[in-house]
């Protein structure tokens, strides 16, 4: 867990503070977003956790223990740190990138050998064909890749993302935070990710906090954040799209009407997985030429979703 | 065609003096080279690392580096404990070396892309660590760059050296301007080019060593 105390950080030859008495704290294995504008402290605070920069005041613990007490260095060993320009040391080749954390921690060289061919594989690169390439030879994609499987080489609790997957194409982008919200499910971290884009804080995180000039808006998940917005500020970040966002987020079954149209249900057209978003439901049903779709949990029909259903759900949330 | 005959047959009917003038200078060139590389590269990383003093010690450099050879070389030797020959001009040609080393060192560990080094801290490498396995291997091709300058120029510079006492190929050089023999200023300076091509050629096949090959394709950048 790590927990931020009244975090303020105002940098030299500066009077306003580049973040401003933040509290809040993070579960064990939750990703937590940071999202706001550039400037807004977010990428401050991510620096803070590893003591790139120390605060002005405040404490930080991560499982109870106050980081400003640890040596640093060891401290960034055992916190995982992708960044967006990823960093890879152009001199090295990329098994010597992904493997040096560990070369750090001194673990055997056979031991580092395997857990760099490991990784690679988990972040879906051809260990054989990539581990003795230089940086320079991979694609924008595979580089980020190469970036998550070093932060992760060490296997360490927590990691620290600086927009990650902000440097490359839209859709590599999508590729990545699929991958990587995968991975998340097998390795559970504890996640600090920080990014100006608020689709990618809906899609990736389990929590968000929104910032502005260094003070924190709003914190909550996406779905508060979409159904309540604190302000005007979180608002306008949401973007007009703020229903049909949320129709990304709200499962078919949580709209779906039951029992009484079991005889409706089952003369449907077309069929969604009772957990798969409302967005969907409105694809297939738009496919279909339908105004109504099946919900199904397995092979179990078990209630419809209606156009009117979501219209009505739309117009709750977004008619203020 | 006449000269070339000529010249190569200077050369052949000397060669025993050109060997001994080509010994001079090689012996006289790796020895400022040597001093030169361990005094300037450790000047160099001390003022990447204090910054406030780059500035005035690269203008220094500059300054010291525009001051015609021929009056740096005869100021030396009316210092006493210099005086005519080896150290004088070894001093000299040190002291010309310091702007290319310097500055390419100073450079070369600057222009370390600044989100490697923040990678690498964000990892955990200690400084020293950061130094030595980030940004001295990623500034090899600019310290490269100013090792084979100022061993071209050292190379060129030692011929001036005759004036003050060096039997070197500057020697036959200046041998040949008194007498107005061509043979002799063509053989001197093919002999000083051909020295410098070969000290160069050597110090491209050490930058090859050195230089990771994840940096080279970009090493022709600079």
């Amino acid at each position: 867990m790590i927990q931020l105390e009244q975090v303020k950080k105002i940098f030299p030859q500066t009077t306003v503070p580049a973040v401003d008495e933040i509290t809040f704290s993070i579960n064990k294995g939750n990703i937590c977003v940071f999202v706001g504008p550039s400037g807004c402290g977010k990428t401050t605070i991510l620096r803070m956790i590893n003591r790139l920069v120390e605060p002005t005041s405040g404490n930080i613990y991560i499982d109870g223990e106050n980081i400003l007490h640890v040596n640093s260095d060891e401290l960034r060993r055992r916190i995982g740190y992708v960044i967006q320009q990823v960093g890879l040391l152009p001199h090295r080749t990329i098994e010597q990138n992904v493997g040096l954390v560990p070369r750090l921690l001194k673990w055997p060289e056979a031991r580092i050998k395997a857990r760099v061919m490991e990784l690679l594989e988990v972040v879906g690169l051809d260990p054989s064909e990539t581990a003795w390439k230089y940086p320079y030879q991979l694609s924008g994609g595979q580089m980020q890749r190469v970036g998550v499987a070093r932060a992760l080489a060490a296997d360490p609790p927590i990691m620290l993302m600086d927009e990650p997957f902000g440097a490359v194409d839209p859709i590599v982008r999508g590729r990545l935070q699929d991958e990587f919200l995968r991975l998340q499910q097998e390795v559970k971290k504890t996640i600090c990710f920080v990014t100006h884009d608020i689709n990618e804080a809906l899609k990736m995180g389990d929590y968000i906090v929104v910032m502005n000039k260094g003070k924190l808006v709003q914190k909550g998940t996406p779905m508060e954040l979409l159904s309540e917005p604190a302000n005007d500020f979180v608002k306008d970040l949401i973007g007009d799209d703020r229903g049909v966002k949320l129709l990304d987020l709200t499962r078919a079954e949580s709209l779906m009407m039951v029992p009484e149209s079991y005889p409706v249900a089952r003369d449907c057209p077309c069929f969604i997985d009772a957990i798969q978003p409302v967005k969907m439901a409105l694809e297939v049903m738009m496919k279909n030429d339908s105004d109504v779709v099946g919900v199904r949990r397995g092979d179990k029909v078990i209630g419809t979703l209606s156009w009117t259903e979501i219209k009505k759900h739309i117009h709750r949330i977004s008619g203020d | 065609m006449e000269v070339i005959r000529d010249v190569f047959l200077f050369i052949f009917n000397n060669s025993n003096r050109i060997l001994e003038y080509t010994v001079n200078h090689l012996s006289l060139v790796l020895t400022v080279l040597a001093f030169s590389l361990v005094l300037w590269i450790s000047v160099g990383l001390i003022i990447s690392k204090y910054d406030r003093f780059a500035t005035s010690v690269i203008g220094l450099a500059n300054i010291l580096f525009v001051i015609p050879s021929i009056s740096l070389f005869g100021l030396f030797v009316t210092i006493p404990q210099l005086g005519l020959g080896r150290k004088s001009a070894a001093l000299a040609l040190i002291l010309y070396a310091m702007m290319p080393l310097v500055r390419n060192v100073y450079r070369g560990l600057k222009s370390v892309d600044k989100s490697v080094i923040d990678a690498g801290r964000g990892m955990g490498m200690s400084t020293t660590q950061i130094l030595y396995q980030i940004q001295i291997p990623m500034a090899w091709p600019v310290v490269f760059a100013g090792i084979r300058v100022a061993v071209v120029m050292i190379t060129g510079m030692a011929t001036v050296a005759t004036f003050i006492g060096e039997r070197n190929i500057g020697r036959l050089i200046h041998h040949g301007i008194t007498r107005g023999n061509a043979e002799m200023i063509i053989a001197g300076a093919l002999v000083v080019s051909l020295i410098a091509l070969f000290l160069d050629y050597l110090m491209g096949l050490l930058e090859k060593r050195v230089t990771s090959p994840g940096l080279r394709h970009s090493s022709e950048n600079y």
